[in-house]
């Protein structure tokens, strides 16, 4: 029996138009954001497990506590570390002002962890060709209702590993680039990575994108880029 | 020139109303408690609301206390309260008229409605004078205060429980006329409100599942709940579908009513779509959580393709409808493309509440696709663009559907008749332009980074000027919505206790009824040119977005994974 039904108003038609908002997958494929079918890898972005965490240095100085992955309290250590070595007397920190810190961050350095080995780096990055490739690493801990350090003097150009963790409960960290801004969620003792490169100089609002309790809008830091 | 059918004005769909209008006096007293509380909430959550957006514009100030406290209770007013209680009560109604003999299982209902009652009172106590924990109540905000922690899980875990009650008398009085041998095998609506009630349970279990522990820590009777991010997570996403589904049965349900069209697909094609919602809401929850920092690439990649299946039963049910709409009016007559939309019986004020639900949800589902792809979240969630979209949905296309459901059924239940239907059909064009002035603003205020949750976004003079001016306007856009549904409250309400007071008055509906034999002939463009609209606008704003992320002067590479 043919239908008599123009095809509009057929249930095979009907059923497909269910499925309409599918046809979005077109524009993600084109920006690189969902898997075409031959094998072409999604995403400009490559795996974030690519990158080496803490751990593997931690590897690599045999017989520290810190296995395979940093626990949280690694962490912790690390980014005490990371303030005391870089902490500038304006209360800002500087991972590229290790070398005019003297032998006393130098010395903690080495003694206490495994963070600053790449702070180290962050010296070489210092010369003045300024295409420094290794990234710098750069702690960064959300707490009630502050962030540590509260103010980042980094340079453009420049690749920072930022490790991050919220000490105490959930939190965001949000960074402020004019048109829009940029955001992780921060859970607390979980360590957070991603390697970040300015590419303008300028003061950057950081600010907390979770609510976490009586100051939350006031938990704000900057990172300044020259 | 369009031609419109024109058959005389009757009462279409009369047997919904009819069988409302004949339940038995106790089942009418359950319904008229249920749906008043349900008001009571929206009232509540409704000047809350526009508090709280008024203290985000800059209009008004409160401590950061207050402030969180309106957030709070605006949030577990009406996404808890105001969307569960109307749930509860329109699949009792709807169940009861199915069944035409009134409720099963009454005592379960009664003690449903108790508990769910018992919960509200409870849940708003706590949210006005504890600690606020917003309408998630994440325990690790109150570490030191155990005992709003406690009181505000037991709300919670009193609605789940009432709601289950609910739904098992909902879905005994469903099985009945089958038990009795009465009906063979059930209708579109019978199934949908079937797999409705049932994924209520199934929710209301995933609410336990995440409440239960913070209780029993504020008792000292079991570990911080530390896991309560996760289990929200599964429970939050189910309860953004319930009211999604319930809405897409009201309509059929108020399609019948007001046109007399039924589905020109079959009722297999409804049943399965209402299935699809259980098939299609699980797998595609991962979008909530992409900022998450232990969730990795692969999974955020197959997360958003999994989402890109997320509206498949609501464009489905929105091509079912509008299709047999379409056929049924040019069976009868209509010509143009478009111009059998002007032949609906806009003039009552369910149909102008239904017909701009349709319109919110597409801009709505728009803005909801730039969101569920994973590469554009660290731009976009958790700030001002979730509500400045969401409010599309939860105001315009949820509460105006369910609204129109009660402007339909008050009057029935209590032989009076609707406040004003004139006034109140103009109502839901003015709440669309309040809420489409506050989404646009809202929208584009978050793409700029404005979080949401926050009450003053100066941050000491760093935060960028165009700021405090977006913001303004959706302070606007707010005032203009709330104060045109507010209207639209007012008016159900009155309609609720004015009773019998008023004589009926019979509201304009069309019957566009037409034979199998007559349909479907002439083509129906209605439903496919507005799906390819809304496609294309989905292309326009996500190419947008992943312009403006890659024009940041930023680059960054993984996603915050973690251990
Ligand atoms: C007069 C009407 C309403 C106004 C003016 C309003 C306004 C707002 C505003 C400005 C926010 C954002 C607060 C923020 O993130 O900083 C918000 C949040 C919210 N609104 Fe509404 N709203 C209204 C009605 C509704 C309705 C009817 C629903 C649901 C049925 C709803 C559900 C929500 C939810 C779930 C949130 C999120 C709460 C949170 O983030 O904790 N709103 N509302
Ligand atoms: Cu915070």
């Amino acid at each position: 029996m043919p239908d008599p039904r123009h095809f509009t108003t057929r249930r095979g038609f009907i059923a497909g138009l269910g499925f309409g908002a599918v046809s979005l997958y077109g524009a993600w494929a084109a920006y690189g954001a969902a898997p075409l079918p031959f094998g072409h890898t999604p995403s400009a972005t490559p795996e974030p497990e690519a990158h080496g965490h803490g751990g593997s240095n931690g590897d690599s100085h045999g017989g520290h506590a810190a296995a395979a992955a940093p626990t949280a309290d690694d962490f912790r250590l690390e980014h005490e570390t990371f303030l005391r070595t870089y902490a500038q007397t304006d209360g800002s920190v500087d991972p590229h002002a290790a070398s005019h810190g003297g032998a006393r961050s130098h010395g903690h350095a080495h003694g206490a962890s495994q963070g600053a080995p790449h702070g180290g780096h962050a010296d070489e990055g210092h010369d003045d060709d300024g295409s420094a490739t290794e990234p710098v690493t750069v702690f960064l801990m959300a707490q009630k209702f502050a962030y540590s350090p509260d103010l980042l003097r980094l340079k453009a150009g420049q690749a920072y590993r930022f490790r991050m963790m919220a000490d105490d409960i959930t939190h965001g960290a949000s960074i402020q680039l004019g048109a829009a801004s940029r955001i992780i969620r921060l859970r607390p003792n979980i360590i957070s990575e991603q390697t970040i490169t300015f590419t303008k100089p300028g003061e950057y609002l950081v600010y907390c994108t979770v609510y976490c309790g009586q100051a939350h809008d006031a938990m704000q830091g900057r990172i300044i880029i020259v | 020139m369009d031609t419109i059918p024109h058959d005389a004005p009757i009462m279409a769909g009369s047997g919904l109303t009819a069988r409302i209008r004949t339940l038995p006096r106790p089942d009418k007293a359950l319904l008229n408690l249920l749906f008043g509380a349900a008001l009571l909430a929206l009232v509540l959550g409704l000047a809350d609301g526009l508090l709280t957006a008024l203290a985000r514009a800059g209009a008004l100030t409160f401590f950061p206390d207050d402030a969180y406290r309106l957030l709070t209770v605006h949030g577990v007013s009406v996404f808890f309260y105001w969307l569960y209680l109307i749930q509860a009560a329109l699949l009792l109604a709807l169940a009861a008229a199915e069944n035409s003999r009134g409720l099963a299982l009454r005592p379960a209902a009664w003690a449903g409605a108790a508990l769910m009652l018992a919960g509200f009172a409870v849940s708003e106590w706590i949210s006005y004078t504890g600690t606020p924990l917003l309408y998630d109540g994440s325990p690790e905000l109150a570490v030191d205060d155990p005992r709003s922690v406690g009181f505000f899980a037991l709300g919670y875990l009193l609605l789940s429980a009432g709601l289950t009650a609910s739904a098992v008398s909902g879905i005994a009085t469903l099985l009945q006329p089958r038990r009795r041998g009465e009906a063979e095998e059930f209708g579109a609506v019978g199934f949908a409100l079937f797999a409705w009630a049932g994924f209520l349970i199934v929710s209301a279990i995933a609410a336990t599942n995440a409440f239960l522990p913070g209780l029993l820590w504020s008792l000292g009777a079991g570990p911080f709940p530390a896991d309560h991010g996760t289990e929200w997570h599964i429970l939050f996403h189910n309860l953004h579908y319930l009211p999604l589904m319930a809405t897409v049965l009201v309509w059929y349900v108020l399609t019948r009513h007001l046109t007399g069209v039924t589905s020109i697909h079959g009722a297999r094609l409804s049943k399965i779509v209402f299935a699809a919602y259980l098939v299609f809401v699980p797998p595609t929850s991962l979008y909530h959580m992409f900022l998450e920092p232990n969730l990795s690439e692969g999974v955020r990649v197959v997360g958003s393709l999994l989402s890109l299946f997320v509206s498949v039963p609501t464009l489905a049910a929105f091509a079912i409808i509008v299709s047999s709409l379409e056929a049924s009016a040019r069976a009868h007559g209509a010509t143009g493309v478009f111009g059998w939309i002007r032949g609906l019986p806009w003039g009552n004020p369910a149909m102008a509440n239904m017909g701009w639900a349709v319109v919110n949800m597409m801009v709505g589902l728009t803005f909801a696709f730039v969101l569920i792809q994973g590469e554009l979240a660290p731009m976009l969630s958790d700030t001002f663009f979730v509500p400045g979209y969401f409010h599309l949905f939860a105001v315009g296309v949820l509460t105006q559907t369910f609204l129109a459901a009660l402007m339909v059924l008050l009057p029935a239940l209590n032989g009076g008749h609707l406040w004003r239907p004139a006034l109140l059909a103009r109502m839901p064009a003015l709440v669309t332009a309040g809420l489409l002035l506050f989404a646009a603003a809202g929208i584009a205020a978050g793409t700029m980074g404005v979080p949401r949750r926050v009450f003053d976004v100066g941050y000491g003079g760093m935060a960028p000027a165009a700021w405090p001016v977006l913001m303004a306007l959706v302070g606007i856009g707010a005032s203009l919505f709330a104060a045109a549904l507010s209207v639209s409250v007012y008016g159900v309400v009155r309609t609720l206790l004015s009773g019998r007071k008023l004589s009926a008055m019979e509201l304009p509906a069309v019957d566009w009824k037409a034979g199998q034999n007559r349909i479907g002939a002439a083509p129906a463009w209605t439903g496919p040119a507005s799906i390819a609209a809304l496609v294309a606008a989905m292309y326009v704003f996500t190419i947008a977005a992943f312009q403006l992320i890659q024009s940041l002067p930023v680059a960054v590479i993984g996603g915050g994974h973690g251990h």
